[in-house]
């Protein structure tokens, strides 16, 4: 089904958005979210921004000490779903202006919104900003 | 500011969001979130909480749980908030429940009534606020309760509802298909929505349709390949552009789905060509985008019926890859080499350098990468460097789930393609003591089973040879410490079978050996089973073949101490033993015949040799036996549970019951007739449909397992089943270029031997040899170059390719030293610790990250030092910073463009004076951060980077 989970863990391992899209315990999340960024921090910018792990394909990106990280299944084209991490944080960014991870932490509940915009059944379904932000932005005047 | 619509939150959230960013370790965390999961208790049992303040205890419940600790004590809040009128407040909810529940807790029948209800409001982001709800908690048992007004929904006049109701069903049919097998049509009626959008959701079902039943989605060809080229021509809105790419996401889509429409399908494939020519030429090779769409084009070119200019571009685009800088690039590459290799074999020889650095390459991702191409090109003439590597990777790596996977594919190689039964012997040897306790117990039982039945071939000489050769190693082999279990097992097993067979080792030798074994592993019960079993056969066979048996002292006390062990079945084993030595040759034979192993045993499961004594039994007065289930005490049970098993057959009903009869009371449970009255559906049909899905689930998830195995097409299999399981016509191609190169193959590694003799006594020529070594793997890899004129050139071309990859090595190696001060993080970071959670340098860059420091500068001196002491408890002064951020921002603005610092967040700003935030709204952002008590500290620098920075 593609996309099997969404993390936002920064540098010291503290987890800051978890999105699953298949049921994990909490302590199989914990224990995958500790394992996952270890294997990233060992790893250098010049390597692969893929590393495999378990059965999943874990697709990384590092915005100053934020990983955001896509765990895969085989199938998924690696290098779209880099970019896609990408499209992500340019959506924040345009939501929050200069996003920062404080940004992320405030307002938890805005960053899972525009992620169900983007993702539904583990499948990329939306790419359009506006088509993205527009839903958030009705909805915050409306309250 | 206006997206940042304030605060708008309690104290006590913000200290919380404050201390959990500020949390050093993983301990100090843990302990917060436990204090606060005591707070909110306290805070949720108390009778009378406003609204928001709720949205806010759910937000802080979702933490609790994202920070790994359980907060099901909420669970019950989140569901009551999904009721909320407010659409901010019922999207939170929403939001909570679907991280909180799978769908198959039991809170979620109450969320039922809530989703119906949502699904018909008038507010279309309601609808989609429900429909998210529908993809994430609706489970089989549920669609019935909601199906109808989804299929509705998908004629809706708000695009986005359409698009979310396609997600809905498309959600249905990866739980139940049966569910939604009489609506695949809506699907094919959605690809033509007049909204991109929808079109793209669309894309998403139909793939997965198509990947389960290809041929009944062909007549869509024609449209997909329409699509296609409307989105390579732009016609797409311009918000779908990505890096000036149009719509990429959705062109990956459409070329996964074309993939397979074309798969072994020329007609279709015809249709493809063009639009698959336009977009690998136009598409932009710069960007990390292009190279996505460009990588997926490889793959669908090398999916469906070949096109000699398409596969011409694709091998210059692998090339490009594999030539380049980037690792994620030569990732790529070396994934689509596998793939085209498949249909030009040729290919992979120009290529076999930059393959071997790969491979060589300290990346892991790349190397195993490489490892799968190396798996695919596996034929007879490369196996043994490919599968010794392969080993010597295993060996060094950790990770069990890899080591398992890579010993399994050694063990599939060396079965298909092993040269010689010595080398097949050493190899599987190999695997068993790095692996044996990862590799599954069947990998051990195919190796016995193939020893003994050699391999299909009517050759017995081989055959016994191969035994022969086994025994020898395992004799060698079986004094080692630490053998893993399985190994053991199988040592011991052939051992016994053929360690005699061959005359060449005594009984009373083989016999010590296996005792030596059972003695190591006293602890290993089963290993202890083999070796008697297998004392037990040598000793037959002796007696048979008419020899007196000596037992061993040594054995003789292993014997007795089993006669004693806890374990009934070493025990049986013994006596067993025992019984069958004091018998005498004949009845041996019998007992155990020599070499029978493979012969069939005929069971007579009517035990009818048992009929005299049974009838005699009878006569003398015993009870006839009756079956099982005619026994009365028996049967009752057994109806209960077909009984059971009917009533669960019977899904949820969502309709209303009938008013209870009396004097019968309802049947049904307490819960469900609980629910009764919050779940009515008018439309009874559809609960037919969710009884039936079960089977056709299976057949869903098979076919995706199936997806995952490994490809063994164009494998030759040298043993087993003799025949191609090759479903692409280019095998036969393959094959005769690998007949051919079996014979230059020598001829190429003998020549760069005799290079390496030439050289190998300069001391200086140390990058030459490293060449050489590269050269002769290659050779060994690729079978070399097929002709001797090109092989002269090849060289030449290696040499000078290998001597510039050294110079970047040299500089790879420059750069990747001094890329640990340069920094990639904008603050001087020493290398991250892994999960250290100290911050070490904080003291040093702590200063320079607050871009705020700076502003205060510019303010008032006295202003700053009462913001720097009141810090916390800032707000009370808040509106006079902020008129007074207002009235400076410009000068605020100027200053920091005139002398931009060292950090990454100004120079951001000043380098993108076009995106809509400017700085005044970044210091507002921060000034109201500040405000609220979170400052950039010491122990929090990273909070406010930039991410874009």
């Amino acid at each position: 089904m593609g996309i099997r989970f969404v993390l936002m863990v920064n540098k010291q391992g503290q987890t800051r958005l978890a999105q699953y899209y298949e049921y994990l315990t909490i302590e199989e999340r914990r224990a995958l979210e500790g394992e996952i960024v270890r294997k990233c921090l060992a790893r250098n910018e010049q390597q692969c921004s893929f590393v495999e792990h378990r059965n999943y394909k874990i697709v990384y990106r590092r915005y100053a000490s934020l990983f955001f990280l896509v765990g895969v299944d085989n199938e998924e084209n690696e290098l779209a779903i880099l970019e896609f991490i990408h499209l992500l944080v340019e959506t924040m960014d345009r939501h929050f202006g200069n996003v920062c991870e404080l940004d992320i932490m405030f307002h938890l509940e805005k960053a899972h919104f525009m992620l169900e915009e983007m993702v539904m059944n583990g499948c990329i379904v939306e790419t359009s900003k506006s088509n993205i932000l527009s839903p958030i932005q009705l909805m915050e005047k409306a309250s | 500011m206006s997206s940042q619509g304030g605060f708008g939150q309690s104290k006590e959230f913000l200290d919380l969001i404050k201390s959990i960013g500020e949390a050093r370790s993983k301990a100090e965390e843990d302990r917060i979130v436990l204090r606060e999961i005591d707070t909110l208790k306290a805070r949720l049992s108390s009778p009378n909480i406003t609204k928001f303040k709720l949205k806010e205890y759910l937000m802080r419940l979702i933490y609790v749980e994202m920070l790994g600790h359980d907060a099901s004590f909420g669970y019950i809040h989140a569901v009551k908030m999904t009721h909320d009128e407010s659409l901010l407040l019922k999207r939170t909810g929403y939001l909570a429940v679907t991280l909180f529940l799978n769908e198959d807790h039991d809170l979620i029948i109450l969320i039922v009534n809530t989703i119906q209800k949502d699904l018909r409001s008038d507010n279309y982001l309601v609808v989609c606020a429900a429909l998210n709800a529908v993809c994430r908690l609706i489970n089989e048992e549920t669609i019935p309760a909601v199906l109808p007004q989804v299929v509705e929904l998908l004629g809706h006049q708000k695009e986005a509802v359409r698009k979310k109701a396609v997600m809905a069903l498309h959600r249905f049919y990866q739980r139940a298909p049966g569910s939604v097998s009489h609506l695949i049509s809506n699907f094919r009626k959605r690809l033509c929505d007049n909204d991109p959008g929808v079109m793209a959701a669309t894309l998403c079902p139909l793939f997965d349709l198509i990947t389960i039943d290809v041929n009944s989605f062909k007549d869509l060809v024609v449209s997909f390949v329409n699509i296609l080229k409307q989105v390579a021509e732009r016609r797409l809105p311009k918000s779908y552009d990505y890096h000036q790419m149009p719509a990429p996401f959705i062109q990956i889509k459409l070329l996964k789905i074309l993939s397979l429409l074309g798969n072994g399908d020329k007609k279709s494939s015809e249709q493809m060509y063009t639009i698959l020519g336009d977009i690998m030429r136009k598409c932009d090779s710069a960007s990390n985008i292009g190279n996505a769409v460009l990588y997926e084009c490889i793959c669908c070119v090398c999916s469906i019926h070949p096109n000699p200019k398409l596969l011409e571009s694709a091998a210059d685009t692998i090339s490009k890859f594999l030539k380049g800088d980037s690792h994620n690039l030569k990732y790529l590459g070396i994934d689509a080499l596998g793939l085209l290799i498949r249909i030009s074999p040729e290919i992979a020889e120009q290529h076999q350098l930059a393959v071997i650095d790969c491979l060589e390459d300290p990346d892991d991702t790349l190397k195993r990468k490489t490892f799968d191409l190396l798996y695919k090109m596996t034929k007879s003439s490369n196996v043994e460097v490919i599968v010794d590597r392969m080993i010597d990777y295993m060996i060094s790596i950790n990770d069990h789930h890899y080591k398992t996977e890579i010993a399994s594919r050694c063990v599939e190689l060396a079965e298909q393609f092993a040269p010689s039964n010595q080398w097949f012997i050493q190899t599987m040897n190999k695997v068993f003591e790095h692996a044996g306790d990862l590799v599954n117990t069947k990998v051990a039982h195919n190796l016995m089973r193939l020893i003994a039945e050699g391999f299909g071939e009517d050759d017995n000489t081989a055959d016994s040879q191969l035994r022969s050769s086994a025994v020898e190693s395992y004799l060698r082999i079986i004094g080692e410490p630490k053998l893993p279990s399985t190994f053991l097992q199988v040592i011991c097993w052939v051992l016994g079978e053929y360690g005699t067979a061959d005359g060449k080792y005594s009984a009373s030798y083989i016999t010590g050996k296996l005792c030596d074994a059972a003695e190591a592993h006293s602890t290993d019960d089963t290993v202890k089973a083999y070796a008697v079993t297998a004392l037990m056969k040598i000793y037959s066979f002796e007696i048979a073949a008419g020899r007196k048996v000596d037992m061993l002292p040594e054995c003789q006390s292993l014997v007795e101490e089993l006669l004693a062990s806890h374990s009934t079945d070493l025990q049986q084993r013994a006596y067993e033993l025992q019984a069958i030595i004091c018998l005498d040759a004949h009845a041996v034979e019998n007992i155990m015949p020599m070499d029978a192993n493979c012969e069939d045993i005929e069971i007579d499961k009517n035990l009818s040799f048992l009929d005299a004594y049974v009838q005699e039994s009878l006569e003398k007065g015993a009870q006839p036996y009756i079956p099982e289930d005619e026994r009365s005490g028996l049967s009752n049970i057994s109806n209960f549970r077909s009984q059971d098993h009917e009533s669960s057959i019977h899904a949820l009903r969502f309709e209303a019951y009938e008013l209870p009869k009396f004097p019968v009371p309802p049947k049904a449970p307490s819960i469900l007739s609980s629910s009764v009255e919050l779940v009515p559906v008018p439309e009874p049909s559809y609960v037919a449909d969710v009884h039936q899905p079960a089977t056709s689930a299976l057949t869903v998830s098979n076919s995706g397992s199936s997806e995952l195995k490994l490809r063994l097409d164009g494998v030759q299999k040298k043993w087993g089943r003799p025949a191609f399981s090759s479903t692409t016509p280019s095998t036969s191609s393959g094959d005769t270029f690998e007949s051919n190169n079996g014979t230059t193959r020598h001829e190429s590694i003998s020549s760069t031997k005799s290079k390496v003799h030439d050289v190998s006594y300069d001391s200086r020529k140390l990058q030459p040899e490293i060449s050489t070594e590269k050269q002769k793997l290659a050779a060994s890899l690729f079978g070399g170059a097929s002709k001797s004129d090109r092989k002269q050139s090849y060289t030449g071309q290696k040499v000078s390719k290998t001597n510039s990859h050294g110079a970047d090595k040299s500089n790879l190696a420059k750069a990747a030293s001094s890329s640990d001060n340069a920094a990639v993080i904008p603050t001087s970071q020493p290398p991250p610790d892994l999960l250290d959670l100290g911050e070490p340098t904080v003291t040093s860059s702590a200063p320079s990250v607050d871009p705020f420091k700076q502003l205060e500068g510019l303010l008032d001196p006295t202003q700053d030092t009462t913001k720097l002491s009141s810090g916390g408890v800032g707000v009370p002064n808040a509106p006079d910073i902020m008129s007074l951020y207002a009235d400076m921002s410009l000068s605020g603005q100027s200053t920091t463009v005139a002398n931009p610092p060292p950090n990454a967040i100004k120079t951001h700003l000043a380098k993108q004076p076009s995106k809509g935030p400017n700085v005044q709204e970044f210091l507002e952002k921060d000034a109201l951060v500040r405000q609220v008590g979170v400052t950039p500290s010491g122990q929090n620098p990273n909070l406010f980077k930039d991410l874009l920075g």
